[in-house]
């Protein structure tokens, strides 16, 4: 089994009119065994921008640690927040720094940029980025992700929509994956407020 | 090159003609056709690995007061895929015996299916059913004359016959034993841990078919590879009734409501920066 | 095989450990401590390659200690937590220590706290876990009949029928195991369950 899927993992992110979802599973697993259902895979880096990594747990909380540390030197530095594309850069950055001995994790980039406009984009463990305007997946459940999306995603929907349709596409893609779900976590950013919630899924 | 397999055959009154597949109804098994291949071992490696779905797996069962009680999951795996939620795992071989299934999908369904043929064969022989012991002792040889031929079967007969109820696990590689608690499969750990803590042998049926019941939940709760309904099975005097089949996406909600925790946050205000 | 597992309960936290040490086909010893005490109120239960077992939890106590004595203060159990994965993780794409571990604490206004940590440096508060080829046994034993606010006896008589279902089903069971607890009053050895007594 592949280092990518031994804790198992699924997250994805969608585009909305002038807001955007970010959701990930819950799962923090050992191959086949379930360790955990309530693991954080999707963490704030300021009000209006997010990441979720998938893949190695351990690389995922490292990566963490070290994207909050450089975005808390630029606020010192900067006296502002990052822009998504310029923090989409410092994670790939980062990535590629390492391409010798990679972090075994595929960042998920979703934010708010000037005038609100929403951003999003993946990357691969070294740090190739991949902008796209529709919607983004990672992890072991990706394909079923790209189907369910692929499927569901209408353009400029709104925060209701968008957050009824990011969880159903997460929720039926984990239960084809044997390695993901337990439970799911949603984080829905329009300009004016944060949603987060945290959905019941099936437990098997 | 032909596997001769009639050393197999005794038990069966009347065979068919040996020459080929398609004419031999009566024994849908009296030869496999082996591969043109020198090297053997190499084909059926990457023939086992082409037909191996139904890989996580739990499966039980166990003997207490009434009779027996036989319970499985239902997911069909292939590498990290959920092929489905809904397979029949335990397979019901004549009213009164029920077989599992765990390892292959493919040859867990045939050799159970040529079990139940066979003992169909035996009653109208011998004018009785065969008892749990024969029908286990006659699919472990079966077994036992493919091994090493990469077959993949974990399955527990059980049963009630003249003797009472009969439990038995079989595998591929010959196995047979006789027990009172069985536990096959990827989840069989995990619900061996439930089992044998909560198993009492004078158990009321309800009782019995709760245990069993929890015990694939737990399974399927911790193996990333079991999952689906648990399905319960009881086998008594008069033959086996299915009892139950819940979907554990359910039960797990039925066994831990979830409680409104102050996780949840409500709408935040975003300072306009 | 080693077998290391915990769970959090009402005002204390409890870890289990088998204390067979081996290597290959051969058992040294059977009364090996593998659960150390890091400070008055905290433990760390640890299992894996036995050499980096000890280098690593002995160089993760002094480091706590050495921290105490700069301060004057302990430690929380949350930040020694973090301060172990730190170091594991650093280690991870070095010099790796192999060794799994579960660390339990007891802090003043917290309560009591359980942490997992593995070899990769996967850092997690759980409410129970558990290391090894034990833990296929003892974690849907823990799911069935863990639940919030354990009192001393529940959280014992569980420990207990996880080890008894260890013994009886895995192959090659430690026949030891020594069980620690951790509460208000600091951190203690609670019992041993032994089958052999070593002379």
């Amino acid at each position: 089994m592949s280092i990518f899927e031994y804790n198992g993992s699924a997250v994805v992110a969608m585009v909305g009119k002038n807001c955007f979802a970010i959701a990930s599973d819950r799962r923090l697993g050992v191959n086949l065994q379930t360790v955990a259902t309530d693991f954080q895979r999707i963490f704030k880096i300021h009000d209006k921008l997010y990441i979720g990594l998938s893949g190695l747990a351990t690389d995922v909380q490292t990566l963490h640690q070290r994207l909050v540390f450089r975005h808390k030197l630029y606020h010192l530095r900067e006296e502002r927040d990052m822009k998504p594309q310029t923090f989409a850069s410092l994670v790939s950055a980062m990535l590629y720094e390492k391409r010798f001995g990679p972090y075994f994790c595929m960042p998920v980039i979703a934010g708010l940029g000037d005038d609100d406009v929403p951003f999003i984009c993946t990357m691969d463990a070294i740090g190739a980025k991949e902008l796209a305007k529709d919607f983004v997946v990672s992890g072991t459940a990706s394909e079923s992700l790209y189907g369910a999306c692929e499927s569901m995603y209408k353009p400029d929907m709104e925060p209701e929509e968008l957050f009824e349709t990011i969880s159903q596409a997460l929720l039926s893609s984990v239960d084809r994956d044997c390695l993901s779900g337990w439970g799911g976590y949603v984080v829905l950013v329009t300009p004016t407020e944060v949603q987060e919630r945290t959905l019941k899924g099936r437990m098997d | 090159m032909k596997l001769d397999t009639s050393g197999l055959n005794s038990i069966v009154p009347f065979s068919g003609t040996d020459d080929g597949l398609e004419e031999n109804i009566h024994l849908a098994v009296s030869s496999f056709q082996l591969p043109r291949t020198t090297d053997f071992d190499g084909f059926q490696k990457k023939a086992v690995e082409m037909v191996k779905p139904a890989k996580g797996t739990t499966t039980l069962a166990f003997i207490f007061k009434e009779g027996v009680i036989v319970s499985a999951d239902s997911r069909a795996s292939m590498g990290g895929y959920i092929s489905s939620q809904s397979v029949k795992k335990i397979i019901e071989i004549n009213p009164y015996m029920l077989g599992t299934m765990a390892g292959g999908a493919a040859d867990c369904q045939f050799w159970h299916r040529n079990l139940g043929i066979k003992c169909r064969l035996h009653e109208l022989a011998n004018k009785r059913r065969i008892s749990v012991t024969g029908a286990s002792k006659l699919l472990a040889n079966i077994l036992y004359s493919y091994r090493g031929m990469g077959l993949s079967i974990g399955t527990m007969i059980a049963g009630w016959d003249e003797t009472g109820p009969g439990l038995y696990y079989v595998d591929a590689e010959g196995g047979r034993l006789k027990g009172k608690r069985f536990s096959v499969g990827s989840g069989s750990p995990y619900a061996y841990g439930v089992l044998d803590s909560g198993y009492r042998y004078d158990m009321t049926i309800e009782e019995a078919a709760e245990l069993a019941r929890r015990a694939i939940y737990h399974a399927t709760f911790r193996d990333g590879a079991s999952g689906g309904v648990a399905s319960v099975y009881y086998v008594g005097p008069d033959g086996w009734k299915k009892l139950s089949g819940d979907d554990v996406g359910e039960l797990h909600y039925k066994y831990y409501p979830v409680v409104p925790s102050p996780v949840e946050q409500e709408m935040v205000e975003i300072p306009v920066s | 095989m080693e077998s290391v597992f915990g769970l959090v309960g009402d005002g204390f936290a409890v870890v289990a450990a088998d204390t067979s040490a081996t290597s290959s086909i051969l058992v040294h010893k059977t009364n090996e401590d593998k659960i150390m005490k890091l400070d008055s109120h905290k433990l760390l239960g640890a299992s894996g390659e036995p050499g980096d077992r000890v280098q690593f939890t002995e160089y993760i106590q002094k480091n706590v200690h050495l921290y105490q004595f700069r301060n004057g203060i302990p430690l929380t159990t949350a930040a020694a937590a973090n301060f172990t994965r730190g170091e594991l993780a650093t280690a991870l794409r070095k010099n790796p220590y192999n060794v799994n571990l579960l660390m339990a604490g007891y802090d003043k206004g917290i309560g009591p706290s359980l942490y997992f940590i593995d070899y990769l440096a996967t850092l997690h508060k759980v409410e129970k876990g558990a290391f090894g080829y034990g833990s296929f046994f003892c974690l849907s034993l823990m799911d069935r009949y863990y639940h919030s606010g354990m009192s001393l006896p529940e959280a014992i008589k569980l420990v207990d029928e996880c080890i008894m279902e260890i013994r009886s089903r895995l192959i090659v069971a430690p026949p030891n195991f020594l069980i620690k607890i951790v509460d208000k009053d600091g951190a203690r050895e609670y019992a041993w369950r032994e089958s052999i007594k070593e002379a």
